[in-house]
C-alpha cells in the first residue's frame, strides 16, 4: 500500500493551506465555471440561441432568398386559419394518446413479465431485446417496415393471406397507415418505457410483497395495489418521456406515409418541416414551433400537477 | 504493472489539463477547413463551384467531363459538389440552405420541378450568351427537340441548356403481355384498350400479380393521365417572349408555331370536370384490381418488382433501362409504348440542365461550363449507359441500348416528334407546396367512393389555391 502513503501533487504544494492563499481562493472562483463552460457554450449556442432565434423568426416572414421582412402576428394568424395544421395538431394528439398508452402498458405488461415470470438469464436477454429496436435509425426502420406492409408485395400480407385474411391496404388508407405508423412507432419506442419499469419494479422492496400476501392479496390484487402506486414516480418520468417523443413524431409517418393519404398522418413536426424547407415558410414554421413548443409545456405541466395527487413515493 | 501506474500518477492535474488543451487547439486548427466551410468546393479560390443531385460517386463520375473542360479551358478550375438527397425537391432545399449559407455553388444541375424556382430567385438568365455565341450553339439546338428547351424558358428568357430528359411512357413486360394472349399495343392505343389489356393480365395471371403498378408522385403518377385526357390540375398557360430565341435556332421546326416565352402554372384546375373524369378511371382501376392505390415514393422497388415479372405495366422514362438490366432483366423481357390516348396522346416529361446562379463569382466561366457541357463530347462522356436519356437526338441511337433492351427504343425520342405538345411537369416556383397539395389527395381520389373523389378533388382545389397563394 506504498501508493496510498505517497503525497500527491496538490499535497505536496501545501495542500488545503493553498486554498487560502489568495491565488488558490481566485483559482477555486473561476475553476467550476471553466469546468461549466463547454456545456454552457454548448446549450447557449445549440439550444439557447436557435430558441430565441425561433421565437423571433416566428415574427417575420423569410424565405432564405430575400431578407426577412416583419410582419407581426400574420404567421400566428395564417397558422391558426391553416386547415392542414389544424388537422396535423389534431392527428398529432390522437397519436399521442393511443401511441403512449399502448408503449405505456406495453412496456408495463413485459417489464412485470420480464422482472417476475423469468429465469435471471432471460431476463437479461429480453432487456437487451426490447431495447434494441430504440438504438436502430428511425427513417431506416420506416423504408423496411414501407416493404413489410406494402399491400401487393409486403410480407405482412403474405402471411396474412395463410389465414385467409385478404390483402389489407395497410399503407394507402387513413386507417390502415394511421395504424401501422402507430404499430411501428410503439415498436421502436417501448423499450425505453420498460427499462424504466425494470428499474422502478426492482426498486420495490420484496417485504412489502411479503406484507401485501399476509394481508391476503394475491397476484392481481398485488399488482394493482402495490405494484402500479409504488411503480408511480417511474410511471410519471416514463409518461412524461414518452409524451414530449410522440408530440415530435416525425419519422415514423414521413417516411412511412408522408403524411397520407390525405393529411390522416400528418403530425405537427411535419408540418413545420414543409413549411420550412419544402415552401421556405420559415417564420410560419416557427410560429408552429412556437405552438408545439408552448402544448408540451403546458401538457408536461399539468402531468406534474397531476402527480402531487396520484404519485405516490416511499 | 505497478510501474505503469506510478507513472500515471506522476502526471499532474495542471500536466492533464495542459495536454487537454493542446488537445482541444490541435484538433481546432486540423478541422479548421470544415469548421469554417473552406473545404466546400470552390470556396475560398477562384474554382467554378458545381453542384450536382449524387453521391460522391457521381461526382467522380463526372471526372472525365472536367478533365475534358480542363483541355479546352485550363484557366478555368473546376470542382464538383454532389448533394445526396431523397428527390429534387430535398435537393433544393439543400441548395436553398447552401445559400442562406452564404455558401451558394455557381452552377446547379436543375430538374424542371426546380426550374422556375431558380428561374425566379436565383438563376441568372443565358440569353446574353447565348446571342454572343449563336453561330457555336447552332449544332446544339439542331440536335435538341424544341419541347425540351421550351420548359426552361420562363417569361421569355431561356435559363437552361438541356442536358437529359425522360418522358413518362408505358414500360410493359412482355412475357406478361404473352400469357395474356396480347400483342405489342398499338402506337395510338386508347385508355380503353390499356384497359381491357389490364383486364386479360389479370385473368391470366390472378395472384402475385399487379397488371398496372403506378406510384403517387408529380412525375409518372396520375399527370400522365391527365394530359392524356387533354387536362391538368393546374391551368396551363404560356408567356410571351422568347421570339428572337425560337427565330435563331427553330425558325425551321415544324413546332416552331407552339413555341412561346415559356409555361405558366397560375391557377389551380382539380375543379376541372375531366380531372374528375380522370380520376374517376383511375379509381375503377383500383376499384377492379387491375392497378395499385398509389403509394408515396420514386419507386427504388419497382425495378426488382418489374424484373421479377410481378408488374405488367408502369409509366417509366427511358431512365428506367439500365435499372432493368443492372437487375437482371433480359432485353427482350420488356418494352416500351407510347402513354394511351385518350382525348391527347400529349405526354409528360421531366428535363434537367445546368443553371447558373446570379451570385456566381464568374458568369462567362459558368457559362462555358455550360456551354461544353451540352457539347456532344462531354454529354458522351457522361452518359455512356441509358441511366437516362440524352436531350440530344444523336445520341438516342441503337448503339446506346445495344444488349440492354427495349427493342422499340425510338419511342423515346419519338415522343417528342409524334406529340409536339408533349409538356414538361407542371412546375410552378411554389412546385414544393403544389406537390404536396397533388399528392396528399390522389390517394383518397382513388381509394374510395365517387363521394370520396369529389371530396379528395375539392380539398386538392384548395390546397392548390392555398399552394400558389405562396411565394
Amino acid at each position: 500500500m506504498s501508493t496510498a502513503t505517497r503525497p500527491t501533487s496538490a499535497t505536496r504544494r501545501g495542500g488545503a493551506a493553498a486554498n487560502n492563499h489568495p491565488n488558490g481562493r481566485q483559482r477555486q472562483r473561476w475553476l467550476p465555471w471553466a469546468f461549466l463552460a463547454p456545456t454552457i457554450v454548448g446549450m447557449g449556442l445549440f439550444t439557447l440561441v436557435p430558441i430565441v432565434a425561433s421565437v423571433v423568426l416566428a415574427f417575420f416572414r423569410w424565405d432564405i432568398i430575400s431578407p426577412p421582412s416583419f410582419v407581426g402576428f400574420d404567421n400566428f394568424a395564417q397558422v391558426a386559419q391553416d386547415p392542414t395544421v389544424r388537422v396535423s395538431f389534431l392527428n398529432t394528439i390522437g397519436f399521442v394518446v393511443v401511441a403512449v398508452a399502448l408503449q405505456l402498458g406495453l412496456a408495463l405488461a413485459l417489464a412485470i413479465m420480464v422482472q417476475e415470470k423469468l429465469p435471471s438469464w432471460l431476463r437479461v436477454f429480453f432487456r437487451s431485446a426490447f431495447f434494441f429496436p430504440l438504438i436502430l435509425s428511425a427513417a431506416s426502420v420506416s423504408i423496411f417496415m414501407r416493404y413489410l406492409f406494402n399491400e401487393q408485395f409486403g410480407v405482412v400480407n403474405w402471411l396474412l393471406s395463410f389465414i385467409g385474411i385478404p390483402a389489407v391496404p395497410w399503407l394507402t388508407t387513413p386507417t390502415g397507415s394511421a395504424a401501422v405508423v402507430i404499430l411501428v412507432y410503439v415498436w421502436q419506442n417501448f423499450g425505453f418505457s420498460f427499462l424504466l419499469f425494470i428499474g422502478g419494479l426492482a426498486s420495490i422492496p420484496t417485504e412489502t410483497y411479503e406484507a401485501a400476501s399476509l394481508d391476503g392479496a394475491t397476484g392481481w390484487r398485488k399488482h394493482v395495489h402495490v405494484t402500479l402506486p409504488l411503480l408511480s414516480p417511474t410511471t410519471l418520468v416514463a409518461s412524461v418521456m414518452a409524451i414530449i417523443n410522440a408530440l415530435q413524431v416525425f419519422d415514423q409517418p414521413y417516411v412511412l406515409t408522408g403524411g397520407g393519404p390525405g393529411d390522416s398522418t400528418r403530425t405537427a413536426v411535419m408540418v413545420i418541416f414543409e413549411s420550412a424547407f419544402q415552401r421556405l415558410e420559415f417564420g410560419q414554421a416557427s410560429a408552429i414551433g412556437v405552438i408545439l413548443t408552448l402544448i408540451i409545456m403546458a401538457i408536461t405541466a399539468l402531468q406534474f400537477r397531476l402527480s402531487k395527487r396520484f404519485v405516490f413515493y416511499q | 504493472m505497478p510501474g505503469s501506474n506510478g507513472m500515471l500518477r506522476e502526471i499532474s492535474r495542471r500536466t492533464a489539463l495542459g495536454a487537454l488543451g493542446a488537445g482541444i487547439v490541435g484538433a481546432t486548427v486540423a478541422s479548421w477547413p470544415r469548421l469554417t466551410g473552406m473545404d466546400i468546393p470552390g470556396r475560398g479560390d477562384n474554382s467554378l463551384s458545381i453542384a450536382i443531385m449524387g453521391t460522391a460517386a457521381d461526382a467522380a463520375a463526372r471526372q472525365r467531363v472536367i478533365d475534358a473542360f480542363t483541355r479546352v479551358h485550363p484557366e478555368i478550375p473546376v470542382k464538383v459538389q454532389a448533394i445526396q438527397a431523397v428527390d429534387w425537391k430535398d435537393f433544393f432545399t439543400k441548395i436553398l440552405t447552401m445559400v442562406a449559407a452564404g455558401t451558394p455553388p455557381d452552377v446547379v444541375y436543375v430538374a424542371t420541378e426546380g426550374a422556375q424556382l431558380f428561374a425566379e430567385k436565383l438563376a441568372h438568365p443565358l440569353d446574353d450568351y447565348l446571342r454572343r455565341d449563336a453561330a457555336d450553339m447552332k449544332e446544339y439546338f439542331a440536335d435538341v427537340h424544341p419541347s425540351l428547351v421550351e420548359a426552361f424558358m420562363y417569361k421569355g428568357s431561356l435559363f437552361q441548356l438541356p442536358i437529359d430528359w425522360n418522358a413518362a411512357n408505358m414500360y410493359y413486360n412482355t412475357s406478361a403481355l404473352q400469357q395474356a394472349g396480347l400483342d405489342r399495343p398499338a402506337d395510338n392505343w386508347t385508355q380503353v384498350d390499356f384497359r381491357n389489356s389490364l383486364a386479360a393480365m389479370r385473368k391470366a395471371r390472378p395472384s402475385d400479380f399487379t397488371p398496372y403498378y403506378w406510384t403517387n408522385r408529380l412525375f409518372g403518377g396520375v399527370v400522365p393521365w391527365l394530359y392524356a385526357n387533354d387536362t391538368s390540375f393546374l391551368k396551363e398557360t404560356k408567356s410571351t417572349g422568347g421570339e428572337w430565341f425560337w427565330d435563331s435556332f427553330y425558325a425551321q421546326d415544324p413546332s416552331r408555331k407552339l413555341r412561346s416565352g415559356g409555361y405558366q402554372w397560375l391557377e389551380p384546375n382539380a375543379d376541372d370536370p375531366r380531372v374528375y373524369e380522370t380520376f374517376d378511371y383511375l379509381r375503377g382501376l383500383v376499384k377492379d384490381g387491375l392497378g395499385v392505390r398509389p403509394e408515396e415514393g420514386g419507386g427504388s422497388s419497382l425495378i426488382g418488382l418489374f424484373a421479377s415479372n410481378r408488374i405488367g405495366m408502369t409509366p417509366a422514362g427511358g431512365y428506367w433501362v439500365e435499372g432493368l438490366h443492372e437487375a437482371g432483366m433480359a432485353e427482350d423481357g420488356f418494352d416500351v409504348q407510347f402513354f394511351p390516348r385518350w382525348r391527347t396522346q400529349r405526354h409528360q416529361f421531366g428535363t434537367a440542365g445546368y443553371a447558373i446562379m446570379k451570385t456566381a463569382k464568374d458568369k462567362d466561366a459558368a457559362w462555358e461550363w455550360v456551354k461544353f457541357s451540352s457539347s456532344l463530347e462531354a454529354m458522351r462522356l457522361v452518359f455512356p449507359t441509358p441511366n437516362t436519356t440524352p436531350a440530344r437526338r444523336s445520341m438516342v441511337n441503337a448503339e446506346l441500348y445495344a444488349g440492354r433492351g427495349p427493342k422499340h427504343w425510338k419511342v423515346f425520342y419519338d415522343t417528342l416528334d409524334k406529340f409536339p405538345t408533349t409538356g414538361p411537369i407542371p412546375a410552378p416556383a411554389q412546385e414544393a407546396a403544389v406537390e404536396t397539395a397533388l399528392m396528399k389527395n390522389v390517394s383518397l381520389a382513388v381509394s374510395g367512393d365517387e363521394r370520396q373523389l369529389k371530396q379528395a378533388l375539392d380539398s386538392m382545389q384548395r390546397d392548390l389555391e392555398i399552394a400558389l397563394r405562396r411565394q
